[in-house]
């Protein structure tokens, strides 16, 4: 009988040992194996949940010795009712809505072209990948520079454009612009990602399949709209997804560049939620907020990654 | 009406050279089959008439127009892939009718939906049509691919080998059914192919390649009983020619290096002295595996014939092809 791998493993395990395993059905072997990492993620994530719903029905304060005590419901009522969290949601969504629009938008039109056989379309793509590997606290510091009304960069280009004088706005100091700024500030960071997402999935058509359109007749324009948008729209779904989960949990490059001003104009619902736990120390309040974000991500999440496999199966 | 022909083509691909100096032309309604091993440049000239590549050099005429500089849509021709190339995220019935939505073409929907019922009941695929293009096995991918091409009434189809991945009943019908549709629509067909039977069977011409040089192009008999080389007389007939050193029968010509022997053209009862080494009985014929002076050859003879491994008989060559030290034909 030819020693299969499998085999002469079986006959270099330990003669104690092995009698012990043999006794084991392949359940329990499987069983041996995931062990480790059911009970660490019990440990790290499930535990810590749990517990936050526990604490979301009390009024526990983290840094008091005081017994915490049950109130049911009342922090949900409370921030359902807080005119402060409705804003900090809506400047959120506003957040999401555009950067995801925008990233997606740039960052197709990118892969698109860099798509396209030229010479140095690896040297640009290296190039146009750069701000992803920026730090976002690094990234937040220095654009709050390049805002700066009287010495930044990025006033000076709009003045040179547009001829809008450069030190009549400020982009973060602003009511109108602020919510803008971060718009701006997190598509340059990660319209990139989103241009890698979608060169994979554009590299992923061959070009046989246009060959056979373009025997068959079919326009560039009717290419594009019936071939390569269709081919490419699940990597599209899944940029969308992983952008929208990136950006709801934005905290870094805001904090750094805005600070969640002016007022409480940028201060997303991560940064609302960190002032609340650890600043106010409201601990059961942010408990039952942190919950209601989790509810929203997750059902927010499962339904889109339906539609995701939908489109995938399609 | 659709003649094709190709001046000088040459082709390269950096240092592969793909065509060399290629020129044939390929008279209206004929059926030609490009034959040569892997690299020989049979997909290259499909490429070219279809526009699909452009010729480095030479000329690429439809109807004696000039249509090098031509997209494959200006020309209008169908073309079936090697690699089947499906629109994969779409049903087999949209696939067939991908080609008759084109803008240029503005058919009527029932007449698109009766194209497509026409052509899916040609190829066996009607029960397929609602599947989507990438749950199909990989002969019925390549009967949709096909089908792709045949929804259009064209003048010039372009096919690479689009029987390969068939069994062997489906490609022997379908066979008959391309070159019924061929000779219906007297449709001007380049065909690109390894199998000797549909070369001999489909082809009005056979054109030989041999590293992107066209070395004999004519009728399948007359490459067949005509062949200019070695290389060119190899491409048809099953089993293949016997080439022997010219030497081992009396009677070559000056300058002979090698004798060719198509396996019919071997007699049998007199001449030189072989051993026979394996008889393979296939039913219609009986193949003779035999052994002279140390050199393999086969032949045919009866179905019923008595004769076993081991048992001496005599041949001699009858219309040999000689070939010189090159591989040239000399007589």
């Amino acid at each position: 009988m030819s020693a299969s791998p499998i085999d002469r493993a079986a006959q270099a395990t330990p003669k104690g040992l092995a009698r012990r395993i043999r006794g084991l059905s392949d359940r329990a072997i499987a069983w041996l194996f995931v062990g480790p990492s059911i009970v660490l993620l019990l440990a790290v994530n499930i535990f810590p949940l749990i517990w936050t719903i526990n604490l979301s029905f009390t009024n526990f304060k983290a840094n008091r010795l005081r017994e915490a005590k049950f109130i049911g419901l009342r922090n949900y009522e409370r921030i359902l009712t807080d005119t402060d969290t409705w804003n900090s949601m809506q400047a959120t969504a506003h957040f999401l809505f555009w950067t995801i629009f925008f990233q997606v938008l740039i960052g197709f039109t990118l892969a698109y072209l860099i798509n396209k056989k030229f010479k140095g379309n690896d040297m640009w793509t290296t190039i146009i990948v750069l701000p992803m590997m920026l730090s976002p606290a690094v990234v937040g510091n220095f654009w709050t520079f390049l805002y700066q009304p009287q010495i930044g960069l990025f006033n000076y280009v709009i003045e040179f454009f547009t001829g809008v004088d450069s030190s009549s706005f400020s982009m973060i100091g602003d009511v109108n612009l602020a919510p803008w700024s971060i718009v701006i500030v997190d598509t340059w960071m990660w319209t990139p990602f989103v241009m890698l997402i979608c060169l994979a999935g554009l590299r992923s058509i061959p070009d046989s399949i246009y060959e056979a359109a373009e025997c068959d007749r079919a326009s560039k324009w009717r290419q594009f709209w019936t071939l390569t948008i269709p081919m490419a729209l699940p990597f599209l779904m899944l940029a969308v997804l992983f952008r929208g989960i990136e950006n709801f949990k934005m905290f870094d490059l805001v904090v750094q560049l805005t600070g969640g001003g002016p007022g409480s104009l940028t201060t997303l619902t991560s940064i609302d939620l960190k002032r609340e736990a650890f600043e106010k120390w409201r601990t059961g309040y942010a408990s039952a907020y942190a919950v209601i974000l989790f509810v929203t991500v997750f059902g927010l999440a499962s339904i889109y990654v339906k539609a995701l496999n939908k489109v995938k199966e399609r | 009406m659709a003649e094709v022909s190709l001046q000088n083509i040459s082709r390269r691909y950096g240092d592969q050279v793909a065509l060399d100096d290629v020129t044939m032309t390929v008279p209206d309604g004929a059926f030609v089959v490009l034959l040569g091993p892997t690299g020989a440049g049979k997909t290259t000239t499909l490429r070219m008439v279809s526009g699909l590549d452009k010729p480095d050099v030479g000329k690429v005429l439809i109807n004696g127009e000039d249509v090098s500089r031509h997209t494959p849509a200006q020309r209008n021709v169908a073309m079936v892939f090697q690699q089947y190339s499906l629109y994969p995220h779409l049903s087999v019935r949209q696939n067939l009718a991908f080609p008759l939505k084109s803008p240029m073409l503005r058919t009527p929907e029932d007449e698109i939906t009766r194209k497509v019922a026409e052509v899916a009941e040609t190829l066996q695929i009607s029960h397929k049509l609602d599947n989507k293009a990438t749950e199909l096995s990989g002969g019925e991918m390549q009967r949709v691919s096909i089908g792709r091409a045949l929804v259009r009434d064209l003048q010039i189809y372009l096919m690479d080998e689009p029987l390969s991945s068939l069994d062997a009943k489906l490609r022997s019908d379908l066979r008959i059914v391309l070159k019924r549709i061929q000779t219906s629509l007297g449709a001007t067909m380049l065909y690109v192919t390894h199998d000797q039977i549909e070369a001999m069977t489909m082809a009005t011409h056979v054109g030989v390649l041999d590293h992107g040089k066209l070395v004999q192009f004519g009728p399948p008999r007359e490459i067949y009983q005509n062949p200019v080389s070695i290389y060119a007389a190899s491409r048809l007939g099953s089993p293949k020619i016997n080439i022997l050193p010219a030497d081992v029968f009396p009677a070559a010509p000056g300058g002979a290096h090698s004798i060719g022997l198509r396996p019919e053209h071997i007699g049998i009862g007199e001449g030189a002295e072989t051993r026979v080494v394996r008889v393979e009985h296939l039913g219609d014929q009986t193949r003779l595996h035999l052994s002279l002076n140390g050199h393999d050859l086969i032949t045919l003879t009866d179905p019923h014939s008595p004769l076993a491994k081991g048992d001496t008989l005599r041949i001699s060559p009858q219309s040999p092809l000689y070939f010189d030290a090159n591989g040239d034909r000399i007589t």
